[in-house]
């Protein structure tokens, strides 16, 4: 299976970053036909959000991290954003 | 005088595959427009053919060749994924090329203070070697290289607000000073061109992407700040319109929010700024625009500006 046949919400983050190159450079190079352009371009703004969401997601799990080791008896689980 | 209205019955016989955006559809619902009032009372003047020494101002005669050698007698023949000919486009080709030369004529002869073509297949996509994005003759370029070197215009000011950026009309003036090139288009989309940083060689290419998902207040600003300054600046003779309506909210191929209110207001600055700089001498062309109800109420928004201006 290669990027383009996954779903975008299973890609992880470097996955998703490169279908989203891929489709920055299909955009900037000119290739595309005009028809197929929109859907490309909606592809690629489905993208950003899912690398946006996985990035802040990994925040998330950074803070919580830095609050467990800043002397609170917290633990050090995975801080879950759902 | 009023606005002169250019059509041909071709541009009933340019057919594209089924499913197709760029459809006969799209002439049909404009001559709806243009059979209503207050529409019906506008000089309607049938296109004559453009001839291949026009043409061949913007094209190379090897891209003319090829566009003839191509022309099927059946069927469809694909020059790239998204532009095709069938039987029938070669001569509305012609008649679409030829729309502009006479609208040019005319305004430039003092017969009429403005113009709109109506007709298909559009042209700003198409380059001097290459047919693509639905176009084949550079319909406008013909139109302003026609002014220039047989009817006396010294300097065209040709502003592009389809919503795709204009890349044939750029590429066809990018080293002539003497066309001033602006362009308003979403930006990234299709062909991939428009940005800022390409100016031109003698700097005459002022582009204007929009990022998608804005609408008329940022189209608005960027009439304020960049394209209506250097129109002014370039002092033309002339000012032609690529008027695509796919800007439009309603439309399938694009993301930017304009309404037909916004298509009125950047016309009637193209208006103002041409009864400032050039007798209120004003071409219009028809670009894209692809869902039907949102081409219509912007074409009738255009032609009503069109109208008070030429009146």
């Amino acid at each position: 299976m290669t990027e383009n046949d996954k779903k975008i919400e299973e890609m992880s983050f470097e996955e998703a970053l490169a279908a989203l190159e891929q489709v920055v450079s299909s955009l900037d190079g000119g290739q595309v036909p005009l028809e197929e352009s929109i859907t490309l371009y909606e592809r690629g703004e489905a993208l950003r959000k899912h690398c946006e969401g996985r990035l802040k997601d990994a925040e998330l799990k950074v803070e919580k991290i830095v609050a467990g080791a800043d002397g609170q008896a917290k633990g050090t689980e995975p801080f879950e954003t759902s | 005088m009023s606005v002169q209205i250019y059509t041909h019955p071709s541009s009933h016989r340019h057919v594209t595959p089924p499913g197709h955006p760029e459809r006969v559809a799209r002439i049909e619902t404009i001559d709806r427009v243009l059979a209503d009032a207050p529409y019906a009372d506008l000089p309607r003047i049938e296109a004559p053919a453009v001839t291949d020494d026009q043409i061949l101002r913007a094209h190379s005669s090897r891209y003319l060749d090829m566009i003839k050698e191509n022309a099927p007698s059946d069927g469809w023949v694909s020059l790239d994924p998204d532009t095709h000919m069938s039987p029938g486009s070669l001569e509305a080709s012609y008649h679409a090329a030829g729309s502009n030369v006479a609208a040019v004529e005319a305004v430039m002869g003092g017969k009429a203070k403005a113009a709109f073509c109506a007709v298909r297949p559009c042209g700003h996509h198409a380059e001097r070697e290459r047919a693509m994005g639905f176009c084949l003759f550079a319909n406008i370029a013909i139109g302003a290289l026609h002014a220039m070197d047989s009817l006396g215009a010294g300097r065209i000011a040709i502003m592009d607000f389809d919503v795709h950026h204009g890349n044939g009309t750029q590429d066809i003036f990018w080293a002539d000073g003497r066309v001033m090139f602006s362009s308003t288009h979403q930006m990234p989309l299709f062909p991939g061109t428009g940005a800022e940083g390409e100016t031109g060689e003698e700097d005459n290419i002022f582009n204007a992407p929009l990022a998608p998902n804005t609408g008329g207040r940022e189209m608005r600003a960027a009439f304020e700040n960049r394209v209506m300054p250097a129109i002014r600046a370039h002092e033309p003779d002339l000012i032609m319109i690529s008027a695509g309506f796919d800007a439009h909210a309603s439309d399938p191929l694009a993301n930017l929010q304009w309404t037909a209110d916004d298509f009125a207001w950047a016309t009637e600055r193209l208006c103002d700024l041409a009864g400032q700089l050039c007798d209120g001498r004003v071409v219009s062309t028809l670009e894209g625009g692809y869902d039907l109800d949102g081409l219509a109420d912007s074409v009738a928004a255009h032609l009503d500006v069109l109208t008070a201006h030429a009146s």
